[in-house]
């Protein structure tokens, strides 16, 4: 399910099948140097094909929620308690399984203070999206997380 | 002199044949347009009436599912986009071939042939455990409520083509 006004209508009419929310947990930034620039841009697009994919596989059961988008800078003790205000909004619906996704490892060390689960995966700095190789990397990366997922679903 | 007259066209025919040509184009400016809309779903090219290449020869295909993938255009509202579609193809028992669209009849995740230990030879949904058998049928007391959809196919120069995908009801 996307943030859609059409999967939402089927969204609440199945409420009790979609218990996991997927949020993708990017950074931004405008001062940084001309490659970080590039790069972050970049991760910004493998994280949209990437969430689109897992979304498009397992759409009667994931909901992609919008991306949580803060300063790169910014200090992530203030994202944090941000980040669990969306938390508590997110389960106000009856989800059971909230998970966070970056490609930004600083959110590693915050882990423990944050409501739902942290799902970090490394990636490329810089590459073409266009390549077979990135995507099969890419593909391959999917699988793993949504494996990772579905170790959950069982428990 | 009488007789050139009489070849001469009159001011008022002048006027006469001026007006009616002038008149005569611009009711053709105003029709035109009209008879163009009116027959406009006409002269479009039928959506999604289009087959795409699945990039595999008949004699490729075999008893057992194969999971091949396509690319086809589609058009949500404004965005235009290439989205990759994953069809189950497979020869049945009399040799014709079937192209099953893995989309769970039940919220939309992609099913997957054989994937889960213990549901051999069965289409599989991960999210919430649907079940089909190999000829697409849903397995009763499993979330779904119809069969997979199947993909309009035909082969061409002895490759696969598909195309829409058609909604099955319950058998």
């Amino acid at each position: 399910m996307k943030w859609k006004k059409q999967d939402i209508e089927q969204y609440v009419k199945a409420k009790e099948y979609i218990d996991t929310a997927i949020i993708p947990l990017v950074p931004f930034s405008m001062g940084s140097t001309d490659d970080e620039l590039t790069s972050l841009t970049y991760q910004n697009e493998v994280m949209d094909l990437f969430v689109d994919r897992v979304e498009r596989e397992y759409k009667g059961r994931i909901f992609r929620l919008p991306s949580y988008t803060y300063t790169k800078s910014s200090n992530l003790e203030n994202e944090m308690e941000r980040l669990n205000s969306f938390y508590e909004e997110i389960c106000k619906q009856p989800f059971k399984y909230v998970f966070y996704l970056t490609f930004d490892s600083k959110w590693k060390k915050f882990e423990k203070g944050l409501g739902g689960h942290l799902l970090w995966v490394p990636v490329m700095k810089d590459g073409d999206l266009n390549s077979e190789e990135t995507q099969k990397l890419l593909v391959d990366q999917m699988e793993q997380v949504t494996d990772l997922i579905q170790t959950y679903w069982v428990e | 002199m009488s007789e050139d007259k009489n070849k001469q066209v009159s001011r008022r025919q002048f006027l006469n044949y001026t007006l009616t040509g002038v008149g005569g184009f611009m009711a053709a400016g105003m029709l035109a347009p009209m008879v163009r809309f009116a027959i406009d779903p006409v002269l479009q090219p039928e959506a999604g009436g289009d087959f795409v290449s699945a990039e595999i020869a008949e004699e490729d295909i075999t008893t057992e599912p194969q999971r091949v993938t396509f690319k086809v255009e589609q058009v949500d509202a404004w965005y235009e986009s290439t989205v990759e579609k994953v069809a189950w193809v497979y020869k049945q028992e009399d040799g014709s071939i079937i192209a099953l669209d893995p989309t769970c009849t039940h919220l939309g995740c992609i099913v997957g042939w054989d994937s889960n230990e213990d549901h051999p030879d069965h289409f599989y949904c991960p999210c919430h455990g649907g079940l089909y058998t190999k000829d697409g049928v849903n397995v009763p007391n499993t979330p779904p409520t119809a069969p997979l959809s199947v993909y309009e196919q035909k082969i061409e120069n002895g490759i696969l083509y598909l195309g829409k995908s058609i909604p099955r009801e319950e058998a």
